[in-house]
């Protein structure tokens, strides 16, 4: 027992294991917050967006083929799983969120709900 | 089974621990210019894996000169005129020499951009290949 808590310890340190958290821009606008984030080496079908319990998470795989180290002679980067999570509180309209995957960027449109929009004050002039 | 707590097992990982970073030294703790490129080579053919997220084809320029392959580029800012909750990613302009093993057919190359990351396929040249000499 005492031999297999030790034993995950050290699996902490494997690089294998390792995911990344991937560099995000995020803005707003007035009835959206759009985020971008750079995921090279991720497919549409191995990322996946999910929101839950008021938190964002985006988690992409790469692929064994550009993560392998088979045939390689010269290495500067090394790709490895990707995992990002965000709070985004109730202001995000679950429902409407879309999301665009193009060159290794993900394009994340969350709209905001409702409550949270901006609303233009009437201001009514007693005569 | 009893497993007694033994300090020099902590000492012992803290040694592997140190190891490890001396020796997987990993690209961001060396000086590299950007884009990161891998090099596989199998046989004759060698691959060049540049991660370029973000770049797109048309702002992109590969040239061989000799046994070097150049790669200029640059990546272009998306922001948009909005107020920014966080700004982590980079851009800008790039130009970058790979060195290659070994002598390539220009005739052979062939670059894919897919997800991000720019694959270059390139074929060992004539010239370059083994020669058997014969002995008279």
């Amino acid at each position: 027992m005492a031999t297999d808590v030790r034993k995950t310890d050290k699996d902490l340190y494997k690089r294998d294991e390792i995911a990344i958290n991937p560099p995000v821009d995020i803005y707003e606008t007035d009835d959206e917050y759009v985020l971008k984030t750079d995921i090279p080496g991720v497919t549409r079908e191995s990322l996946a967006i999910m929101l839950k319990d008021n938190e964002l998470e985006i988690s992409g795989s790469v692929d064994e083929n550009l993560r392998g180290h088979e045939n390689r002679t010269y290495a500067e980067y090394t790709l490895h799983d990707y995992l990002r999570r965000f709070t985004v509180g109730d202001g995000v309209d679950g429902a409407g969120i879309t999301a665009k995957l193009e060159n290794g960027v993900l394009t994340l449109v969350l709209p905001k709900s409702d409550r949270v929009k901006p609303r233009k004050i009437e201001i009514k002039v007693e005569a | 089974m009893y497993t007694t707590y033994d300090i020099f097992e902590e000492v012992l990982d803290l040694r592997n621990i140190i190891d490890r970073f001396f020796n997987e030294v990993p690209y961001q703790r060396r000086r590299v210019d950007y884009p990161f490129v891998n090099l596989y080579e199998r046989g004759d053919e060698l691959e060049v894996r540049v991660m370029a997220p973000g770049v797109r084809p048309e702002s992109l320029n590969l040239q061989l000169i000799d046994d070097s392959l150049i790669i200029e580029g640059e990546k272009k800012e998306d922001y948009a005129d909005k107020p920014y909750i966080r700004r982590e990613r980079a851009f800008g302009n790039f130009q970058k020499a790979v060195k290659l093993p070994f002598r390539v057919n220009p005739d052979s190359i062939k670059a894919i951009m897919r997800d991000g990351i720019l694959t270059v396929k390139l074929a060992r040249s004539e010239e370059a290949k083994p020669r058997k000499i014969e002995i008279k």
